[in-house]
């Protein structure tokens, strides 16, 4: 059941690490429809990493207001992050790690499904599509230790969409795949994109970006540098420039 | 509970301790070695000893003591190992200094007073003298820990797995991680009078180091650990109450011998592949 209104309107909202003097994230204000496809660009440590994972509430919003799939992330944390994907940063999995491949995309419908419930029907289902969706059905009893970086990373991206999430947070997803693995990827957030979808990617390969128009942010010192709307070819142009301007600035 | 199958009461009741502790302290090893919250639970073993020794000495229930100061502990700690903290590291070893300190004084101190052998019991274990209600306690111990696992399955191995994307799947993270301590800690104190608290580490860490040897998915573990544990635990119970030999230390060191074993044939270390 997904809710009405934007998937995202954040206003004047602070984030702080704990224990941090200053705030990670100052007076960040953003609206994201459903369906939108939108690029954050900005240098290492600028806080993109950060911004996502206030838009899901793993971090404490100290000033403002996040609205996210029409919950407040203050206090409903729980409620977000069941109907928002988080793919994270660089993760790899050593091959001692007791779980196959099967289990960890189940794992992604844990929130969903609650406490005491044990996975059903439905859930099982839900796996095997997403597993049919990365097209790494024959991996499904491997332990996830026991595979590549690449293959890991698209067994977590499945583990992501087995809940159905209404928006997809991609942190760097690209880092570990090939060529081929990449275009296959974006031929997957383009579809889930044209579902109503919203898909926010941080990213620095701009040459696989899906055939439309797309949404930029530039993220610079905690502060969003820039918001527009392009053409896939002009992406990294685009990002290139707001980061010239503030350093001649 | 067991009358049926040994007759002796005294053999009976110390199957029967050793059996439930054993099992308990196996299951919730898994999610410790697992977790790598090895030092946590180490740190929650000794406090409770030093609890107990306190009790002990205070002439107050040392069962109740060594509870009330491994959860506290677990409340300590908790906090800190969530976070991740390098200082987590020094706060656990600056906690397991204290206790080791105020138990050692307190049973040199007993043993000076004449109480000496029962204080000794809370170092390495005694399974003969248990109250009756001892065991009983265990039994429920062992059967939350059993049901613990069971209910709240999906939540503990998503943390399991990995915490932060457990977070991100909408995993109520800390309720469960809280809870998890908290009956960490009350296994830990009540297995303490029987296995003692300086052995009480090997049945926490080990069963599950042996497990592991063989199994590839979680779910087995929290079966070979238990049942492994089960089955040496009783059979060190028979074989030093038979021999007149210290129960716990002889299980304590069966049990580090069938993981050496476990090690040696482990076919995780095996390499299958031949070419044809
Ligand atoms: N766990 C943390 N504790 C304190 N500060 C942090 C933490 N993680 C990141 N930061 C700080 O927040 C800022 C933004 O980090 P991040 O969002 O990860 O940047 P990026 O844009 O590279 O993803 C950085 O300056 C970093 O030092
Ligand atoms: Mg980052």
């Amino acid at each position: 059941m997904t809710s009405v209104g934007p998937a995202i309107e954040i206003q004047g909202v602070y984030t702080a690490y704990e224990g941090a003097e200053r705030p990670t994230l100052t007076d960040v204000s953003l609206t994201i429809g459903r369906g939108e496809y939108v690029v954050i660009g900005g240098p290492n440590g600028a806080g993109k990493t950060t911004l996502l994972e206030t838009i899901n509430g793993m971090l404490p919003i100290t000033h403002g207001n996040a609205l996210v799939c029409g919950h407040n992330v203050r206090g409903n944390g729980v409620q977000v992050r069941c109907r928002v994907g988080y793919l994270l940063q660089n993760f790899s999995f050593d091959p001692l790690t007791p779980f196959t491949v099967e289990e960890v995309v189940m794992m992604g419908r844990f929130g969903k499904m609650g406490l005491f419930r044990k996975p059903g029907k439905e859930d099982h289902d839900a796996v095997k599509k997403a597993l049919a969706l990365l097209e790494i059905e024959d991996l499904a009893d491997r332990p996830i230790g026991h595979l590549s970086g690449g293959q890991q990373q698209k067994v977590l991206l499945a583990q992501n969409l087995a809940r159905d999430p209404e928006i997809l947070l991609l942190d760097e997803p690209f880092s570990n795949l090939d060529m081929f693995a990449r275009e296959a990827i974006n031929r997957l957030l383009t579809r889930l994109v044209i579902d109503g979808i919203t898909v926010i990617i941080v990213s620095h390969a701009f040459d696989d970006l899906p055939d439309r128009p797309v949404r930029v942010l530039v993220m610079q010192e905690g502060k969003i540098a820039l918001d527009r709307e392009c053409s896939p070819g002009e992406v990294e142009q685009v990002i290139r420039n707001a980061g010239n301007g503030t350093r001649n600035a | 509970m067991l009358e049926f199958l040994i007759p002796n009461n005294i053999v009976c009741h110390a199957v029967e301790a050793m059996l439930f502790a054993s099992v308990a302290c196996a299951v919730l090893g898994v999610i410790i070695t697992q977790i790598q919250i090895s030092s946590i639970g180490f740190t929650m073993a000794h406090a409770a000893f030093a609890g107990a020794a306190v009790g002990m000495f205070l002439s107050l229930n040392s069962t109740i003591c060594a509870i009330i100061a491994g959860v506290c502990v677990a409340f300590l700690i908790g906090p800190l190992s969530d976070k991740a903290r390098v200082s987590a590291d020094t706060a656990l070893g600056l906690l397991f200094g204290i206790s080791m300190a105020v138990a050692i004084f307190f049973i040199a101190y007993m043993q000076t007073l004449g109480k000496g052998f029962s204080a000794m019991g809370l170092l390495f274990g005694d399974v003969i003298s248990l109250y009756r209600e001892e065991i009983y306690l265990l039994a429920i111990i062992c059967v939350v820990a059993v049901v613990f696992v069971v209910v709240l399955y999906k939540e503990i191995t998503g943390i399991i797995f990995n915490k932060k994307i457990a977070e991100s799947v909408g995993i109520r993270v800390k309720p469960v991680y809280y809870a998890m301590l908290f009956v960490i800690a009350l296994t830990v104190a009540l297995c303490i009078p029987i296995i003692g608290g300086l052995l009480l580490y090997v049945w926490l860490v080990t069963p599950a180091a042996i497990a592991l040897q063989f199994c590839y998915r979680l779910s087995a573990m929290f079966v070979v650990a238990p049942l492994v544990a089960a089955a040496i635990s009783v059979s060190g119970a028979l074989a030093g109450l038979e021999y007149s030999l210290p129960v716990a230390p002889l299980t304590a060191v069966l049990l580090s011998l069938v993981f050496i074993i476990a090690v040696v044939i482990s076919p995780k270390r095996r390499i299958t592949f031949r070419k044809s």
